[in-house]
This record gives C-alpha cells, sequence and structure tokens, in this order.
C-alpha cells in the first residue's frame, strides 16, 4: 500500500487539514488504513500527527469526514503544547493507530478509568523525524497508561522497522538499554506537559511502571475490538464520531462516493507560530 | 548610497532593538558559503567581534551580548576569526558545515548562545586558573549562555545582566561559559544571583554543565573537564573575568601581543568605508542526521 498526504491551507491555520490518501484515492486514517501492516510479524500501520521536537497539537480529527489531521483547538484558538524544561515540544513522533478506539463506555479493569474517545496514541522512538500525515511501518515495545484527566490514555511505545536500531528493539527492556532515560523522561512528560495550562499533574496507572510488549499486544487487541464494534455501528455510543469510510464495503457507513467529496489539495506555506510558545516552562521539582 | 542600503540604514534608524546596527547577509545558510556582517549606522561593514561596545556596567551589572546561536539550533554558528571584519559564519570540521549533536534530553542548544563584544580569551600564553589547572585562552570572544524565555535570532545585540560563568576546559583549553539573562526578559529584575537563577529556572545551572560535558562525546571526542572543580563562579568573579578579557582584547586590537606562534583573530574593523550588499541564498538542506538524539550512557 502507497499511502500519501493530501494537504489543504497552512499548517498552523484553522483552515489546515491532512488527509491520508491510498493509491491517490482518500482514505480514513482512523478507519480504513488497516491495524496491521504483517500481522505475522506484529508489525502495525501508525499514522503520525504530531513530530518530534514540535509544539502543533494535531490530531486525527473524529468531526469531519474521512478524519483529516487537523489543530486541535481550545476556545477558539490553535493549540500548542508548551515547552517544559528540560523538553522541546513533543519528544516522540507522535501519532496513533488506525482501527483502535479507546471506549469511552467502558471502564478498564486495571485502570479503573474509561477511555478518551480516541484511537490509540502512540510514541515512535526512533531517532528519524516524521511528518504529519506519514504512515509509518512500527513494532510495539510496550505500553504506558496514562490517566488523562480521569480518562485512560494508552501511550504505546514503538520503534520504526527502518530505524537502524529497530533489530535490536524487541522488547520494553530493550527501550532502557538503548535509549537510556526515555521512559523515565516520557513520564514526566506526560506527567506535567499540562501543568503549564493551569491544570493539575496527570497521573498514571501502575505506578508510572511502562508495560511489556505482550501486555501492549493485549490492549492493542482490545483497542481493535472496541473499533470493530463502532464501525460495525455497535457501540453504546459513537460519540457522534465520523464513521465514513472509503474502503470498508462490509460497513454501515461505507461510501463510494465519500472520497470525491473531499477538497483538492490547496497547501499553503506554513503560517508563523506565535513566538509565546518558544518559552521554557520550570515545574519545580519535576526533573 | 544605492536604494537597498538606503531601506537598511532606515531600517535600522526604526528599529531600536538592534541598536541601530543591522546585518548584510551573504551566501546560503548551512553552507560554507554563509556570511553574516555587521553593519553601522552608516551603512558601513563592521565587525562583530570589535565595533560593538563592551557596555560593561558595574552597578546594573550589565554588559552588551552578540548572538550567534538561538537556542534550539544546532548550526555551529560563530563570530569568525579568520575572515575580515569578523562576520558570522557556520564552524567547519573535515570541510563540511559543523552541526552540534542532540544530547537526550536536549535539543540543540539549551541557551540563547554567543558572544560578549570587545572581549578575548588570550591564546599567547597560559596563567594558573586554579590550583590544578595551568591553562591558555581559546583565542575566541568570552562565550555567554542567555536563560530568558524568547528564542532570539543569530546577529541580535542584547543587553543582558551577568549572573555568573562555568569554567569549561574545552579540548584543553580555558572556555569561560558566561551566564546572562536579557534585561528586558520578565523575570530579569528578579534574578541577579546564581541562587536566584535556582529559583526561576530550576534545573538549568545542571544542565548547561551536563550540556557542555558531553556535547562533543557523539563527535567521539572524551567528556569535557571543568577548573574550580566545576563550581559556578558568581557575579563579581565573572565581572573581573570580564574585565581581564577586555583588557587582552585591547592588546590584542592594539597590536601588542606577542603570537607565541598562534594565528591571532582578524582585527580589521570600521573605518575604512567598505560596503556590502545583501546577497543571501537560499538555505542548503539541514542533513538529516542532525536529527539523531544520541543517548549517552550514564
Amino acid at each position: 500500500m502507497v499511502y500519501s498526504t493530501r494537504q489543504v491551507g497552512a499548517k498552523n491555520t484553522l483552515d489546515y487539514k491532512v488527509y491520508i490518501e491510498e493509491d491517490g484515492k482518500p482514505v480514513s486514517p482512523f478507519h480504513d488504513i488497516p491495524l496491521y501492516a504483517d500481522k505475522e510479524n506484529n508489525i502495525f500501520n501508525m499514522v503520525v500527527e504530531i513530530p518530534r521536537w514540535t509544539n502543533a497539537k494535531l490530531e486525527i480529527t473524529k468531526e469531519q469526514p474521512l478524519n483529516p489531521i487537523i489543530q486541535d483547538t481550545k476556545k477558539g484558538k490553535l493549540r500548542f503544547v508548551r515547552n517544559c524544561f528540560p523538553h522541546h515540544g513533543y519528544i516522540h513522533n507522535y501519532g496513533a493507530f488506525p482501527q483502535t478506539w479507546e471506549d469511552p463506555n467502558e471502564t478498564h479493569p486495571e485502570t479503573k478509568a474509561v477511555g478518551d474517545n480516541d484511537p490509540i496514541d502512540v510514541l515512535e522512538i526512533g531517532e528519524s523525524i516524521a511528518y504529519t500525515g506519514q504512515v509509518k511501518q512500527v513494532k510495539v515495545l510496550g505500553v504506558m497508561a496514562l490517566l488523562d484527566e480521569g480518562e485512560t490514555d494508552w501511550k504505546v511505545i514503538a520503534i520504526d522497522v527502518n530505524d537502524p536500531l529497530a533489530p535490536k528493539m524487541n522488547d520494553i527492556e530493550d527501550v532502557e538499554k538503548y535509549f537510556p532515560g526515555l521512559l523515565r523522561a516520557t513520564n514526566e512528560w506526560f506527567r506535567i506537559y499540562k501543568i503549564p495550562d493551569g491544570k493539575p499533574e496527570n497521573q498514571f496507572a501502575f505506578s508510572g511502571e511502562a508495560k511489556n510488549k505482550k501486555y501492549a499486544l493485549d490492549i492493542i487487541r482490545e483497542t481493535n475490538d472496541a473499533w470493530k464494534q463502532l464501525i460495525a455501528g455497535k457501540a453504546v455510543d459513537s460519540k457522534g464520531i465520523a464513521l465514513a469510510n472509503s474502503t470498508l464495503k462490509d460497513t454501515p457507513t461505507y461510501s463510494a462516493a465519500i472520497a470525491s467529496e473531499i477538497p483538492e489539495a490547496s497547501p499553503k506555506a506554513d503560517a508563523p507560530i506565535d513566538k509565546s510558545i518558544d518559552k521554557w516552562f520550570f515545574i519545580s521539582g519535576s526533573a | 548610497m544605492s536604494a537597498l542600503r538606503r531601506l537598511n540604514h532606515l531600517k535600522t534608524i526604526f528599529n531600536p532593538v538592534k541598536r541601530h546596527f543591522s546585518a548584510v547577509k551573504q551566501g546560503s545558510k548551512y553552507s560554507r558559503s554563509f556570511r553574516q556582517y555587521l553593519q553601522l549606522p552608516n551603512g558601513e561593514i563592521g565587525s562583530y567581534f570589535h565595533d560593538i561596545p563592551l557596555e560593561l556596567n558595574h552597578l546594573n551589572r550589565t554588559v552588551n551580548m552578540v548572538v550567534e546561536i538561538p537556542r534550539f539550533s544546532n548550526g555551529k554558528f560563530e563570530i569568525s576569526k579568520e575572515i575580515p571584519f569578523n562576520p558570522i559564519s557556520q564552524d567547519v570540521k573535515k570541510g563540511k558545515v559543523r552541526f552540534v549533536n542532540n544530547i537526550f534530553p536536549f535539543r540543540g542548544y539549551i541557551h540563547n548562545y554567543g558572544a560578549i563584544p570587545q572581549t578575548w580569551e588570550d591564546p599567547t600564553s597560559s596563567h594558573q586558573v586554579d590550583r590544578k589547572h595551568s591553562l591558555k585562552g581559546d583565542n575566541d570572544p568570552l562565550d555567554c549562555c542567555e536563560i530568558g524565555s524568547k528564542v532570539f535570532a543569530m546577529g541580535d545585540i542584547k543587553t543582558v545582566k551577568i549572573l555568573g560563568s562555568l569554567a569549561l576546559i574545552d579540548d584543553g583549553e580555558l572556555d569561560w561559559k558566561v551566564i546572562v539573562i536579557n534585561v528586558e526578559d520578565p523575570l530579569a529584575s528578579r534574578v541577579n544571583t546564581l541562587q536566584d537563577v535556582d529559583i526561576h529556572f530550576p534545573g538549568i545551572l545542571g544542565a548547561t554543565k551536563a550540556w557542555f560535558r558531553d556535547y562533543k562525546i557523539p563527535a567521539g571526542k572524551p567528556s569535557n573537564k571543568f577548573a574550580f572543580d566545576g563550581q559556578y563562579k558568581g557575579v563579581s568573579d565573572t565581572i573581573k573575568i570580564i574585565e581581564s578579557c577586555h583588557e587582552s582584547w585591547t592588546n590584542l586590537v592594539s597590536g601588542n601581543v606577542e603570537t607565541n606562534g598562534v594565528i591571532l583573530p582578524q582585527i580589521k574593523k570600521a573605518g575604512q568605508g567598505v560596503f556590502m550588499d545583501d546577497n543571501l541564498e537560499p538555505d542548503s538542506p539541514i542533513p538529516s542526521e542532525v536529527d539523531k538524539w544520541f543517548y549517552i550512557k550514564k
């Protein structure tokens, strides 16, 4: 499968949208892209939303047909994450697994919290900086259970199969071995990243410990099952998620026509980011 | 005066932030052709090293700084010693423009990094720095690390408050890093000492030390050492260091220095009626290996 991106508008504006195309035809990164790139070998497709070291909170939207990646807004303003010392923007290539859903109708037996209503998040740790809308093939290494404002928000830790270290990376302990300090930094990052916005520190389930690959694969399977219910129209409450898709012929929301209703590409040069986003916030006692 | 030069001249007049100085840029950034020259209010080319006044103010404990490298960036830009008028250019190693590696958890430089004009760390003879070290200077203007909230641009000239300093021994040469904050930063009035830095920027002093200790390890070099057992010097000691390096600079520009085999920096400065025009070309691509994060095992 060859995926490409279709950009509408300028980055860092409310008009910005990135659609994913499969062989030139718009598809939904939430529903159409298969979760597994190679099921037998546990290779997954990951959709990159936010490149490492950037601040714009870009995400697969649940509201618009074919779920383009857009920038999140708060009170009508574009949302950027703040830099919390010593970090600069996101510290991973951040994105999601397609065909997964953290079901907000279900309380997870171990985290004791409901899902956050999004596809499951993925933290890709390889050395390259990815781009928004990139579809990467990744190996899963583990998972952390963030409790973000009271909802379960799994963070799967993965590495691009093409990274030079990927052959050596097989489970969570390899992360500490080859990326010493990264799990601790990841834990700290998600705990404190909303403090500059006046929110309290986030918590992690399991005392902040990262679970291993096997555990992660189970969680991904569960969120994939939840998505299957969602796309089949069988979820308890589908929360108004745009379920239109252009390839899943067996689903009630399949649409042969939807791809032609998507706007043509109209990329524009990046808009400038407000200078205030450069600021480093020093959170006492975080490090 | 050409129309372009006249326009630049007008720009400097209406841009007090740049203190009436402006810049002439040539070549392609991230390539060996790049040069950024200091331009004086009359349009003439000057030197970032020699023509920007030191303006050391003992009462306010402030001094001038020239920004070479914006925070969070990797290009090793510096005031050239070799090129007449000391433009800012990118350091070259083995024929390639140099980028610093990202040392986890940091991304590029962690300060607005630059130099204090009209200072010079004298490389021609060693002196006793502390009980253990007799060292020569690194032949550069004094380096400084600005910790304020804004990211500055290359060539910015800022009045900064002196907060302390760290005596790095880089490849065997003494290379002071003066810690400063922009006087216009919202926190500047509350930050007067290293203790204040710890209160308002917790972790930055330790990170600064770790950064300079480790930053050359990915390039295959050993970790750097520090004089004074790695202890920071306070404000009054730092002012003395600046004064001493200003005196060395005065000797340098007056031609009053025994070279002892060292190639001294260019001392050509404004007043010779040299004019240049902007001739900036599009940026060269930054190599993708600059994106890599290096993890140093502790």
